[in-house]
């Protein structure tokens, strides 16, 4: 429950500012950490964030806390950040009230702070990790989280939100080779700590005894997670509005042009059920609704929070998300993509379970050249040769721009619902 | 009351301020202020971890309360878990609390970062943008022997970055300043020219060729290397852990002796702690001594669960509210004596590769990779055409002994490192020369 008085926040806002939005959080998290198969460590936390903008003369000021009892330092330092901030002077105003009808929250009422459920999880993990011997398991980890959030303006908004999470994680090492996994989700029906174990010790010990490959053009297959933190990403901030807006885009003024190959679609489904996070609002308290950013190709669409959209002078997209600071950044709730489907791994392929590096694209041009982890070659769907070393260097906009398939099954991340991803004739070396 | 051997209290009190600049206009400001302590208690067998946001460190009904929480969830913990019996030993005093920053109107500091991101405004330059941070730590330590520490730290710094574009060709560059301190932003003017000079510069750069080849990092890049493929691997939880492929190798020569490399949160760059965050009095460990590995880098407890005499506990570190991990902090390769002329002649053939877009590691593997923010060609012996998107990895256990040369000149850089939790850290080296580099790049069609 949250115990802070926002109509107090707000009302010591107005009197010196013409908007005033409050934003809190509070969350309770506890964690147990696994080591030598049995609970090395548990760690409780319980705390609020209370994230302030108020609007005067068209401008915006943020400020940001957590310790609760200096609230009112945010409205005197939100205030100094809006004097110095660049005046919006298409600004619409914070969120109007609207009824937002049939919500659900993501939140598991059996997810609670127990400890016993906990280790539980853990103890089904390290069950299905003892499948494959060979592979010692060298950590995992339990966290379980209940949280609220409570948006309210001054322009009478006030929706409140619940969430919860279960995340599961572990790593395992055999030999030289070392396998990692991870889920997270807001239900406990939807983790599999067994197949989470058992598949940690399977990359660790598959991935064993492995061997060069010449450096060479391959068909390489993208795990769900390289696709989410590699494809996904840089996409993700090729369609932000705000990149676009500040020249930042390699997508800016290609709207209505071909940026994908004509069989690829590109989403964001804050509904979806099957994302981590489903939402009605975004954390401005604008209405969430489906985004068609690239459709059958062409580029329809970018992302928007209610800022950058005056700016741009189009309309918000509702795809605000908060940083620690007060202020928006844009990012998709729940990015989907399509493309045509096949058994991925049917034909000889590489394929790449993680790479090292992720993060090192060039999130302007897209080129990236990453080191590969648990890969392998295959065929018939079997893995024949796990790989030692190979560097992969590619862009990624080409990758969509010539197109590529997907798998039918997916893995759900905090911002995405990924596929696997299957891609021609890329340099490996 | 449950079983407590040893409990600490860590209070980080403290305010960030930041102004980031888009073309020309201030499109955020602000500050923001956070109080979390870390009270952890070691029980019977292991940790208990209990976070609590704004406790007041003067209440010691409130403190007593919060060791009590802590102390239920340790009785929890079954692995076994021991604290070192290390000195807490005398801090380095150093004056960071940087009043005169703070004091200084954020209007002020605005105006300058303009400046700074004006000089960036030059031909064919189509977005320029600059952030500004400063960040003040108020830390207080307690443990239940009675020690106490206190400490106050700010960090500021500047980042300034450039989009060119040419010819429907785009390219990004970015210069950044980090500090332990003040930070005068009016001596940077000149880093949004320079800045955009090398976007510009990038358009007409090749893509860099794939594949083995001798390679010359510069010292950014190269304090990377040392970060990435040797400090990692050198911290004590994955020693302990057996997920490091130096755990087992002290006194085993693993690099050529040219290479030596060190750790020392006590000198006065980003990753300065006078203490760290178990309250002990921060100092230099030697991890790569003339190529054999000397020692590793240790909290309280994983030296006591490695050996008391394979490194130094010190270099324990966390964010406000976080447990603490072993992690690294001013890392650098020791200085050698061949000058940038004899490198080039040295290399021959090959690439010089020039500052970094960031690194990551898998210790337990061996396997490291980091990007450069752009490189050029080195042909018979003299630096030739500019390269872009260009990375390097390597084994760990072999890429040490390809060290053919250091520099004479050592430079360090700073940065955030990431392991869970994120930490200012600083790297440097001389320029170094590696022969049978591995280097990623598409320019190989």
């Amino acid at each position: 429950m949250i115990e802070i008085d926002v109509d107090k926040i707000i009302s010591a806002g107005e009197k010196i500012a013409d908007e005033v939005e409050v934003y809190v959080i509070k969350t309770d998290d506890l964690s147990l950490e696994q080591r030598e198969s049995a609970v090395s460590s548990v760690f409780e936390h319980s705390g609020n964030s209370v994230y302030i903008r108020l609007v005067k003369d068209k401008k915006i000021g943020v400020s940001s806390t957590s310790d609760i009892s200096r609230w009112s330092d945010c409205i005197t330092s939100a205030l100094s950040s809006a004097k110095l901030s660049k005046p919006v002077d298409e600004w619409k105003g914070f969120a109007e009230k609207k009824a937002i009808t049939n919500f659900e929250n993501p939140c598991d009422e059996k997810i609670v702070m127990s400890a016993e459920l906990a280790s539980e999880f853990l103890e089904r993990m390290k069950a299905g990790a003892a499948e494959h011997k060979e592979a010692r398991p060298v950590s995992a980890a339990v966290t379980l989280l209940r949280g609220e959030s409570l948006l309210a303006n001054s322009n009478g908004v006030y929706l409140s939100r619940k969430v919860s999470s279960i995340s599961l994680g572990m790593d395992a090492i055999c030999e030289n080779s070392t396998g990692y996994e991870y889920d997270s989700s807001p239900f406990l029906s939807r983790v599999n700590p067994e197949k989470i174990g058992e598949q940690t010790t399977f990359w660790a010990s598959a991935s064993k005894n492995c061997k060069p490959i010449e450096s060479k053009k391959y068909d390489v297959v993208f795990s769900e997670d390289v696709v989410e933190s590699l494809i996904f990403g840089l996409f993700s901030d090729a369609v932000s509005g705000k990149n676009v807006l500040h020249g930042k885009s390699i997508y800016a003024n290609k709207l209505g042009e071909s940026v994908c190959a004509e069989n690829v679609s590109f989403t964001d489904v804050p509904s979806d059920r099957e994302g981590n996070s489903w939402r009605a609002f975004d954390c401005e308290g604008y209405p969430a609704g489906n985004v068609e950013i690239v459709k059958n190709g062409v580029l329809n669409s970018f992302l928007y929070d209610a800022k950058t959209a005056a700016d741009a002078k189009t309309e918000t997209t509702a795809s605000a998300q908060k940083n620690s600071d007060g202020s928006t950044y844009i990012a998709p709730h729940n990015l989907r993509v399509s493309a045509p489907r096949e058994e991925v791994l049917n034909r000889p392929c590489l394929f790449v379970k993680e790479v090292i590096g992720a993060h090192t694209a060039n999130p302007l041009t897209g080129e990236f050249s990453v080191e590969v982890a648990n890969a392998f070659l295959c065929e018939n769907g079997l893995f024949t040769t796990p790989v030692k070393k190979a560097m992969l260097s590619a862009n990624v906009f080409d990758i969509l721009q010539n197109g590529f398939t997907i798998s039918a099954k997916t893995k759900t991340f905090d911002g995405a619902v990924a596929p696997k991803m299957r891609i021609s004739n890329m340099q490996v070396i | 009351m449950e079983k407590v051997r040893y409990s600490d209290i860590r209070f980080v009190k403290g305010k960030s301020s930041s102004i980031h600049i888009e073309n020309g206009n201030v499109e955020n400001s602000g500050s923001s202020f956070f109080g979390k302590a870390l009270v952890r208690v070691l029980g019977e067998y292991g940790w208990g971890y209990y976070c609590a946001s704004g406790l007041d460190m003067d209440n010691e009904k409130q403190k007593r309360e919060a060791i009590e929480k802590a102390a239920k969830l340790a009785k929890l913990a079954q692995v076994k878990a021991d604290v070192a019996e290390v000195p807490n030993g005398t801090p380095h005093s150093w004056a960071v609390s940087a009043k005169e920053q703070e004091n200084t109107p954020l209007e002020e500091k605005a105006e300058s970062l303009m400046r700074i991101e004006k000089s960036a405004q030059t031909e064919n330059i189509v977005s320029t943008s600059a952030r500004y941070a400063e960040i003040y730590n108020d830390v207080i330590f307690e443990d239940c022997n009675g020690y106490e520490a206190k400490s106050s730290i700010c960090r500021t710094l500047f980042t300034v970055s450039s989009v060119a574009a040419k010819n429907g060709d785009m390219q990004m560059n970015y210069e950044q300043k980090a500090v332990c301190g003040a930070m005068n932003l009016d001596d940077y003017i000149s880093y949004g020219e320079k800045c955009s000079k090398t976007a510009v510069s990038l358009l007409s750069a090749k893509a860099s060729p794939g594949g083995k080849m001798h390679a010359i990092l510069n010292p950014e890049l190269a304090g990377v290397f040392a970060h990435e493929a040797v400090g990692h691997a050198s911290e004590g939880d994955a020693v302990r852990d057996g997920v490091s492929v130096l755990a087992g190798k002290l006194g085993q020569q693993v690099g050529s002796p040219l290479v030596t490399i060190i750790d020392d949160p006590s000198l006065h760059f980003y990753g300065y702690e006078p203490f760290d965050a178990e309250g002990i009095a921060t100092g230099a460990t030697e991890l790569i001594k003339n190529g054999v590995v000397n020692k590793y880098m240790h909290s309280r407890e994983t030296l006591a669960a490695v050996g008391l005499e394979t490194g130094d506990a010190g270099h324990a570190r966390a964010e406000p509210g976080m447990n603490p991990l072993v992690r690294m902090s001013n890392t650098y390769i020791k200085e050698g004596d061949a000058s940038f002329e004899e490198l080039l002649e040295e290399c021959k053939n090959g690439v010089l590769l020039i500052g970094s877009r960031g690194g990551q590691v898998d210790p337990g593997r061996g396997v490291f990779q980091f990007n450069a923010k752009y490189g050029y060609l080195i042909e018979n012996g003299e630096q030739t055409q500019m390269i872009r998107d260009v990375s390097l990895s390597g084994d760990i256990l072999s890429v040490l002994h390809n060290i053919t040369m250091c520099g004479k000149e050592r430079k360090m850089s700073s940065g955030m490192c990431g392991k869970g939790q994120s930490v200012p850290v600083a790297d440097g080296a001389p320029h170094i020369s590696l022969n049978d580099a591995t280097v990623g790049g598409s320019g190989n069609d």
